[in-house]
């Protein structure tokens, strides 16, 4: 075998052992096998609202919400009327409702901080709320927005982490 | 060509620059497994499964790699390794302006403020690349350690 694929074969060992021990002897490791959606064929499309317009937050497809949805520093935000918002949302997810924001609201919306990443959604593809909301949102600094057009009734649909009344399944851990 | 190339000041000019870009590479990477297993994940290229084994080993084997370059401990196997993952790059980031997905590159940042275009990405990494092709023709073994491992 010749000499310098035995040298890669060291670093790679080595590297593995390295990564694998800083990755348990921290804190926030993450899981060796972790719960992404398995297509990887990609190609689809997030579905985009008839308004859009090039400066838009970005659209993203359920597997890219899925995948948010596993990093604890992405938040998500419901942009439905509070009624909605309580009778089931994503799991985790808080209510900024668009069509009721006023100083109340946008007091909270002052406390969220601009640098993270956030992913706002209504009740799917036939309101655009989350579109409207993403786009105030980005006037007023926020930078990295996302809008999953899907919405509530794609996420229940597929049975992700939902927090509900008790009308309603609670969804699959992920 | 092949003297001038082996001339052992550009030789180990050419070894800090393309271990240095290794090394950059993998700091952001290695402190935020997570975000780095979401840039992965919209690559598109990596099955689900070894999604996170891949975010936590590639930047540790970039960051060693390039380690190995500077110092010349295993030369031959990091300057070939890391030659083959930035052609890797260039093929994976190609493979996604075909299909037309707007990614975060999570070439030296997790963060999604780093996004770029994807033609300027491969232009990049293209010039990136350039010190890897010199010290594949270099003859030089100038300030290596490489007589300690062999």
């Amino acid at each position: 075998m010749k000499n310098w694929f035995i040298q890669l074969i060291l670093i790679l060992l080595l590297s593995t052992l390295a990564a694998l021990a800083v990755n348990f002897g921290r804190d926030g490791g993450i899981a060796l096998i972790g719960n992404w959606p398995s297509r990887t064929a990609a190609g689809e499309q997030a579905e985009i609202p008839p308004s859009a317009q090039e400066d838009d937050p970005h659209f993203i497809t359920l597997d890219d919400a899925v995948a948010m949805y596993q990093l604890p520093s992405v938040i998500f935000i419901d942009a439905r009327d509070p009624e909605d918002y309580a009778f089931g949302y994503i799991h985790r997810s808080i209510n900024i409702p668009f069509d009721y924001l006023d100083e109340s609201w946008e007091a909270i919306i002052e406390k969220l901080d601009k640098e993270s990443e956030y992913v706002i959604y209504c009740s799917g593809t036939e309101c655009e709320s989350s579109l409207f909301l993403g786009r105030y949102l980005k006037e007023l600094g926020f930078s990295h927005l996302y809008v999953f057009y899907g919405g509530w009734s794609e996420w229940q649909a597929n049975n992700l982490p939902v927090t509900a009344n008790e009308d309603l399944d609670g969804g699959e851990e992920l | 060509m092949k003297n001038i190339l082996s001339n052992d000041y550009l030789t180990m000019l050419c070894r800090l620059a393309f271990g240095l870009i290794f090394i950059f590479a993998a700091i952001d990477k290695i402190a935020h497994p997570d975000q780095f297993a979401r840039v992965v994940f919209n690559y598109h290229l990596v099955p689900g499964s070894l999604i996170n084994l891949f975010a936590l080993i590639l930047p540790m084997s970039e960051l060693i790699a390039g380690v190995c370059l500077i110092t010349g401990v295993f030369y031959k196997g990091a300057r070939n390794y890391l030659v083959f993952l930035m052609l890797i790059f260039i093929v994976a980031i190609s493979v996604n302006i075909f299909r037309g997905i707007n990614l975060e590159c999570g070439c030296f940042s997790v963060s999604s403020k780093a996004k770029s275009h994807g033609l300027q990405l491969i232009y990049r990494d293209i010039l990136m690349l350039l010190p890897g092709i010199v010290l594949l023709i270099s003859q030089s073994r100038k300030w290596m350690l490489q007589k300690i491992t062999g």
